[in-house]
């Protein structure tokens, strides 16, 4: 059912399935014949050039978001006072992937859209990957992201956020949303937009590779939303 | 009209407290200005870069009338037809509408009939509309007169404000006509029948006063 992506940090140069995948869909060039600035360090490897196509721009992106993702998924601290959040973890992947997507220039073609913290609990979506069709710019195929990350990290949170205020318009989000799991409703939101939305389950870490990112994607979870639920939390069945 | 009054300054945690609470939604074509709408009423803030919405989103605001708190639960939706099937299911228990079109859009204006059609598929009878004709400070891009806009608001038995979000025209007027409407709508049903509204889909009650029960609602 799932088609499982690459393993985006342990081998960069290996995108395999996903970005097959998004080649299917990724417009024949990039309308990159507008000069670039100069860039220096990793920029300067990612600056777009004719024979580099549109997949290559958005994989390149992509790994170096994991890449930079996986140094503070690996970090220890020898003290054990820091532990980056879920919520860090996910914010540096996020801003480390538009920084790079807006020096490339290629988000009024393949844009993404981070959600509010309400979207959040409301579609279960933590962003939303577009194809965009030029001119009117409307979605052509989307990809709904929701990142997951190791139990031992959410329930630390979870222990730690017990007790503390929560803002009046989460607690009415988490009010709409109480009848379904996260995977659940992002199952539904890429359901109900049709199989030109496919869902993209991110793992940062797994129980027996705890420093990779791994994803598994479809268009297709509907199928299978009972094990959704009945492996919930943990999502085994990936 | 009674003017409602801006509740500011709420904290984290929200207040609970409050007498009515009341669903609105914004809905019209993509790119006709709902977002920006929403976050200058609820923010007093203007962006104008664009970002489409995904799905649907919601701020919280909350107002005084007369004495009454009322807690207004604004849904911002996607105008873009992909997302029709998310955004109709939050229509259920709606009590009001801002349906929203762009003075320099014709296509926009074109479909306002169609999300009429949509509010009354997936509504309830008594949901209140105001029709908005928004982004009035591009006068030079106009393409629907007032005129048109106010006459198929007749047509409709909408009530009509021009608005912009831009230049904070309108919006405030737009969200306490709309929340006037539904209290005269609770009071008219009190009257006459207080079994409709004691059904009234997300009118909130607090633990003290059930004002939806007792005859002559004073919103």
């Amino acid at each position: 059912m799932g088609q499982k992506t690459s393993n985006t940090t342990s081998n960069k140069a290996a995108n395999s399935s996903f970005f097959s995948f998004l080649k299917r869909f990724s417009p024949p060039k990039p309308s990159s014949d507008k000069t670039t600035s100069p860039r220096t360090g990793i920029f300067a490897k990612l600056t777009p050039n004719k024979s580099m196509d549109f997949t290559r721009l958005i994989s390149n992106c992509i790994s170096f978001a994991s890449t930079r993702t996986q140094e503070y998924l690996v970090f220890k601290d020898p003290e054990g006072k820091f532990l980056p959040s879920s919520q860090a973890l996910t914010q540096v992947f996020l801003m480390t992937y538009i920084t790079q997507s807006v020096n490339l220039d290629y988000t009024d073609t393949f844009n993404c859209t981070a959600m509010t913290p309400e979207q959040r609990i409301l579609l279960g979506a933590d962003w939303v990957w577009a194809i965009l069709e030029k001119p009117t710019k409307n979605p052509k195929i989307q990809i709904a992201v929701q990142v997951l990350h190791l139990p031992e990290r959410e329930e630390a949170e979870e222990r730690e956020a017990e007790g503390k205020p929560v803002s009046e318009s989460i607690q009415m989000a988490q009010m709409e949303s109480r009848n379904k799991n996260a995977y659940e409703r992002m199952v539904d939101f890429c359901t109900s937009i049709g199989k030109d939305c496919y869902a993209l389950f991110l793992f940062f870490g797994k129980r027996d590779d705890r420093e990779n990112i791994y994803g598994v994607l479809s268009n297709n979870f509907e199928a299978d939303v009972g094990k959704l639920r009945s492996n919930s939390p943990d999502l085994s069945w990936c | 009209m009674a003017a409602t009054q801006d509740v500011k300054g709420k904290g984290e945690g929200g207040d609970q407290n409050f007498d009515y609470m009341f669903k609105l939604l914004i809905i019209g074509n993509s790119s006709v200005g709902k977002t920006s709408f929403l976050f200058r009423y609820a923010d007093d803030a203007f962006t104008s870069a664009f970002v489409s919405t995904v799905g649907i989103d919601f701020k919280v605001k909350t107002v005084y009338k007369n004495d009454k708190r009322i807690k207004l639960q604004i849904w911002d939706t996607a105008g873009q037809e992909r997302y029709r099937t998310i955004t109709t299911a939050y229509y259920r228990g709606a009590m009001g509408f801002i349906l929203m079109y762009d003075i320099t859009n014709e296509e926009s204006f074109g479909a306002v009939q169609d999300w009429s059609t949509q509010i009354k598929t997936y509504s309830w009878d008594n949901a209140q509309v105001v029709l908005a004709g928004n982004k009035c400070d591009m006068e030079e891009e106009r393409v629907v007169s007032v005129d048109s806009g106010r006459l198929l608001a007749e047509q409709l038995g909408f009530e009509f404000f021009e608005t912009s979000a831009k230049d904070n025209i309108n919006v405030k007027q737009t969200f306490e006509r709309l929340v006037d409407l539904i209290c005269d709508k609770m009071s008219e049903s009190l009257d006459t029948d207080p079994a409709v509204t004691s059904g009234a889909p997300t009118a909130k009650l607090t633990d003290s006063a059930p004002p939806l029960q007792q005859p002559g609602c004073n919103c």
